[in-house]
């Protein structure tokens, strides 16, 4: 099977054409189609199914994508009844989600970007501008590799690869790192901005960010952060044009 | 801010336009991070210490969102290169207010804007369902591309729409000194917010709760000895 750096570019795209009804289908199928190639000369057939059943709904963490992209292309290439393949897919999609969201989303982008927050209030700019790119870059390229190789040597087993391999041990070890740094960024990041304007101005921005916290943490879902700063910048505004 | 020169904006642009689509679909090697678009938006437009200054207030925020499954979340990425042209070339203790104002309701209008995009992905999916069962290659590839096209575009309106406001609000938004200060300390203070609401909520009850309460104190101390 050949088309495999191919697909793992395609890869990076694997979003791109992200909708509410077959969410990463059709991008899944666009890094699918370099390794479903050498199939057209085989099977023909074969390969016209392949090609449908690649951009199927599908739904995963993007980083994590390679596994069932590898894990397919395998499985058609060695001749897996069809439905098995869709029930695979449908099998891949939670784990795939719930491991890539737990280890990237929730564990290592919130680590680099704390420690690159520090770094950044600390004097160090561009080197940790270029560090977090450098690091999490490196984190996400070794792990596509990673994922899309395992993805084609295991196939059908690629269930089992995935349960023996470093992702969930990873994903332990990251969430509390992830939690000390962002939990030291924050009163740095705070001193940063406060310390130059005074303390006892300082006190208002505490203030404001208690009830912030407080406020939001009441009204859930129906009051963002977002709409309490909107909110809190417009009244401002409007209290210092009323009372200059 | 200052009259930025046309290769400035046109830079800026091009960069909220790269950082639009990193947000999602290609290739999410995370410059569309706020402290990474601020900071290189800052370096652009000739003021740095302004880009980071806005891009770790809006990385704060951006801290707050878990971008998981279909969750839908604002666009920090060319809201912050716009907020930044705003703020650039003015002391920071003044400007950065008035420059989250206009980043925040940018990056709502970006959220907003993303799920248009999305629904016009799902459109041009349902217009070529047939070939897509009868297992076109080629129709998967320009589906993709054209997504891809559409976030570009997408990218490149709501910056140019951010500077254009920015644009404005430095020639008719005139705010006396005190209003500006104030303005900055909310925004800052709603930041903070944000950071500890979502990081309180990411670690729930566990032992990460217990680390994120170690780290805090290791920067309080940290920052009190500075």
């Amino acid at each position: 099977m050949n088309g495999g750096w191919q697909a793992w570019l395609r890869l990076f795209a694997v979003q791109g054409t992200w909708n509410y009804e077959r969410m990463l289908g059709v991008g899944i199928g666009y890094a699918a189609e370099p390794l479903l190639e050498d199939l057209k000369t085989v099977d023909p057939v074969r390969h016209t199914e392949a090609v449908v059943r690649s951009a199927e709904f599908f739904n995963c963490h993007p980083n994590l994508a390679g596994l069932a992209v590898g894990a397919t292309a395998r499985a058609e290439y060695d001749g897996a009844p069809g439905a098995q393949i869709a029930r695979l897919r449908t099998a891949l999609c939670s784990p795939l989600g719930a491991l890539g969201d737990q280890f990237f989303w929730a564990g290592l982008v919130p680590l680099l970007v704390g420690g690159t927050l520090i770094a950044a209030v600390l004097g160090v700019r561009w080197w940790a501008v270029f560090g977090f790119l450098a690091l999490y870059n490196l984190a996400r390229v070794a792990t596509g590799v990673w994922a899309l190789r395992t993805g084609l040597d295991a196939g059908m087993r690629v269930g089992s690869a995935i349960a023996q391999s470093w992702l969930s041990r990873a994903t332990e070890r990251v969430g509390p790192a992830a939690g000390f740094v962002v939990g030291a960024a924050i009163p740095l990041v705070g001193a940063w901005y406060l310390e130059p304007i005074g303390w006892p101005a300082a006190f208002g921005a505490v203030a404001v960010a208690a009830t912030g916290v407080a406020v939001t943490r009441w009204f859930g879902a129906s009051l963002t952060t977002v709409r309490f700063t909107l909110l809190a910048l417009v009244l401002l505004v409007l209290f210092r044009w009323v009372l200059p | 801010m200052t009259d930025l020169s046309a290769t400035s904006a046109l830079l800026l642009v091009l960069w909220g336009t790269l950082v639009g689509l990193d947000l999602v679909s290609v290739p999410q090697a995370m410059i569309a991070r706020p402290v990474i678009a601020g900071t290189v938006a800052g370096w652009l437009a000739g003021d740095i210490e302004a880009g980071l200054r806005v891009g770790v207030l809006f990385e704060l925020f951006a801290l707050d969102v878990l971008p998981v499954g279909a969750v839908r979340y604002p666009d920090y990425g060319p809201a912050t290169v716009a907020a930044v042209a705003l703020a650039a070339d003015s002391p920071w203790e003044f400007s950065l207010g008035l420059s989250a104002a206009l980043g925040l309701a940018l990056a709502v209008l970006g959220g907003f804007s993303l799920q248009l995009v999305r629904r016009a992905n799902a459109r041009a999916i349902q217009h070529r369902t047939a070939a897509l069962a009868a297992g076109e290659s080629s129709a998967i590839r320009q589906l993709q591309y054209g997504s891809l096209a559409r976030d570009a575009v997408r990218g490149a309106a709501l910056t140019l729409l951010g500077l254009a406001c920015a644009w404005g609000l430095a020639r008719y938004a005139w705010l006396d000194r005190s209003t500006a200060l104030g303005l900055t300390l909310v925004a800052v203070g709603c930041a903070l917010s944000a950071v500890i609401g979502g990081a309180l909520r990411g670690a729930g009850r566990g032992p990460r709760l217990r680390w994120l309460g170690a780290g805090a104190l290791v920067g309080l101390l940290t920052a009190a000895l500075r």
